[in-house]
């Protein structure tokens, strides 16, 4: 399959591709849509246009007994293991967000005629692996995440894959977050160089009175892009951080509308962005601010450090606000390593190179240490480190 | 007495400003010199000169440490031959971990010197004595360095460092800025510790109170680039009274 030779098809002849059966709407706000190319404004930093045009294998999303195991694997785009008890299955999905943003958010939903359905129940903490193995494969599936009232469930999530090459995943959440609930979702994502590259679009509506933390740890190399909306409730609250360390040739970012839609809700955004090589970082995140969003608070905040000449960072902040009774702020700082901070680490004896490593690690360390639970936080920080010590080029005073 | 730090005709500047005009001085081996100076006339240019700072260009003269000029020397290499300074506002760095930073800085050292680097647990137990003489609380070490720090516990950081790095010439500006009796007390008797009678101390100061703490066996006075005269601790009681106006330029 070319995605791209999706264009310009109209609904008869993809209807006549795909089972859409009762899903109608959905394959409409595709067409009208249409396929992103490099004038979306979503993609306009991210080489869309390249991922969809290369031709992929598709793959029989047969679903398999699922085995018991510590964790849930799904191993591309099947699930293969869950833990005991832990109410996972295929099903339809009913509730899509027929406002999103982003086309491949519906392209996802078609190619996914089953989602795979998570039911957390509790205080419950997960982990979910993601496990790539097919070269030259378009791996597509979404992921439906519900969690329970009153309760206050975290989600580790990272991704690993086979020695494989040129793959496209394209899989993302649909996540409804129970009023006076949180959800904690941590995603930590190393990616090697050319082995696949990755779209994911989200949808997460966060409930009166509900909490959603969202954190990501994007490190390493290649191709990725996470594309975020959040529907904010009365009283309800997102906490999102985003980590980039990106090294070589890499693009990878987060495009992000939080949309505050109920009175008093909140929501805190920051990115933190490490760029060596000729890397190119993207945030582009909007908070938009609706009439109906009396006494919101909204912050935004992104911070980026260049190790390179070569590298790039996109960072585009945007409030959109329509009432006046709010509170909100937003900023972009863009620069090098602290000469302040260094020299006072070389008055001590430490090397040049070692104080730059040290105020690098340092700057993701930040982001990382608001991860509570600290076995993953060690975790993180010795991911982020291993992708730095891999990845950092080579230093020249 | 052999000279540990001599300061020859130096001339630096920041930016396109000059401050120092051919400043001279000699720093003995066990002891304790002051500089005493009015504003502006160069005494944070002159620690900044010595230990290598970025917003100090030198455009004459020299530095020799142990008789080797250390002009072209980076910040590191100063101070892994035993340069130290203790910065009059220390820097926050947010993410660096206090103990971490402690134990690079002291491996760094170590390893300079041909010793073993210490691990994590024998880097805390030599650590624990350093904390309870300079009344610092355990918890210290492990926050980011400097972050959320009142003026007094950086200070206190600053002596912590010098105790653990052990120096040889230990450059003080304006080191009981913002301290109040007790953390200069504290802070004191971190610096007095030192005193070995081979180490040198320079301390950079505007005001005499300091130096009821740490007796110095000479005080310098620093006046538009350059050092006009150099007299025993007699001179402070003559400062403090007459002021910098009073004193004029030895021949």
């Amino acid at each position: 399959m070319k995605p791209a030779e999706l264009k310009d098809k109209s609904t008869k002849e993809l209807t006549a591709l795909f089972n859409v059966k009762g899903r109608e709407p959905l394959l409409e706000k595709f067409v009208s849509m249409g396929l992103p190319d490099k004038k979306s404004e979503e993609y306009r930093y991210f080489d869309i246009e390249k991922l969809l045009d290369a031709e992929y294998n598709t793959l029989d999303y047969i679903p398999k007994p699922i085995q018991e195991g510590d964790k849930i694997e799904i191993v591309d785009g099947v699930v293969t293991t869950a833990p005991k008890g832990l109410r996972i299955y295929y099903e339809q999905c009913d509730a899509m967000d027929m406002d999103h943003f982003d086309p491949l958010y519906y392209l996802g939903h078609i190619l996914s005629p089953n989602v795979i359905k998570i039911e957390i129940d509790g205080d419950a903490e997960l982990e979910l692996v993601h496990r790539f193995t097919q070269s030259n494969a378009l791996i597509s599936y979404r992921i439906v995440l519900l969690n329970q009232s009153n309760r206050h469930a975290t989600l580790y999530e990272r991704f690993i894959e086979d020695e494989i090459a040129d793959t496209l995943v394209l899989y993302g959440y649909d996540m409804h977050i129970a009023q006076d609930s949180t959800l904690r979702v941590v995603k930590t994502q190393h990616m090697q160089k050319q082995r696949y590259a990755m779209v994911a679009s989200h949808k997460i509506n966060v409930a009166n009175r509900a909490n959603a933390l969202l954190k990501s740890f994007d490190l390493g190399g290649d191709l990725g892009l996470q594309l975020l909306k959040v529907d904010l409730n009365t009283y309800a609250h997102v906490e999102a951080g985003h980590l980039l360390y990106l090294n070589h040739a890499s693009r990878r970012g987060t495009v992000s509308k939080i949309v505050h839609k109920g009175q008093h809700s909140s929501s805190q955004q920051e990115a933190k962005n490490i760029l060596d090589g000729n890397a190119r970082g993207i945030f582009d995140a909007l908070i938009k601010v609706e009439h109906s969003a009396k006494y919101t608070k909204a912050h935004q905040n992104s911070k980026a450090i260049l190790l390179n000449k070569d590298a790039y960072m996109v960072a585009k902040p945007q409030l959109e606000i329509y009432i006046d009774e709010l509170e909100a702020s937003h900023g972009s700082t863009t620069g090098q390593l602290d000469e302040q901070q260094l020299f006072y680490l070389q008055s001590r004896g430490i090397s040049y190179v070692e104080a730059r490593k040290m105020l690098v690690i340092a700057f993701a360390n930040t982001l990382i240490e608001t991860v509570k639970d600290s076995r993953h936080q060690e975790q993180i920080k010795a991911a982020f480190e291993k992708a730095f010590y891999q990845g950092h080029t080579k230093d020249e005073q | 007495m052999s000279k540990l730090l001599q300061i020859k005709d130096l001339h630096a500047k920041i930016g396109n400003k000059e401050i120092l005009k051919g400043l001279s001085l000699d720093l003995e081996a066990g002891k304790v010199h002051a500089v005493m100076g009015p504003n502006g006339a160069g005494k944070s240019t002159l620690s900044k000169a010595v230990v290598g700072h970025y917003d100090v260009e030198v455009t004459g003269g020299n530095i020799l440490y142990k008789g080797k000029s250390i002009k072209e020397m980076e910040p590191e290499e100063r101070a892994l031959e035993g340069i130290f300074l203790s910065f009059q506002n220390p820097v926050e760095i947010p993410g660096v971990n206090n103990a971490y930073f402690l134990r690079t800085a002291l491996n760094a050292k170590r390893k300079h010197e041909g010793k073993e680097e210490l691990n994590a647990a024998e880097f805390l137990r030599a650590m624990k004595q350093h904390l309870e003489e300079l009344g610092m609380k355990s918890d210290m070490i492990s926050r980011s360095l400097n972050v959320g720090f009142s003026g007094g516990e950086k200070k206190r950081n600053e002596i912590l460092q010098m105790l653990i790095l052990e120096p040889e010439v230990i450059i003080l500006d304006e080191i009981d800025s913002g301290l109040d009796i007790d953390a200069l007390r504290a802070v004191s008797e971190g610096i007095n510790k030192m005193k070995d009678g081979k180490r040198t101390f320079l301390v950079i100061t505007h005001y005499s109170r300091i130096l009821d703490y740490i007796e110095p066996d000479y005080i310098h006075v620093l006046k538009e680039g350059r050092i006009i005269k150099t007299a025993g601790p007699e001179l402070v009681t003559k400062l403090e009274a007459e002021g910098y106006d009073s004193i004029e330029e030895e021949q």
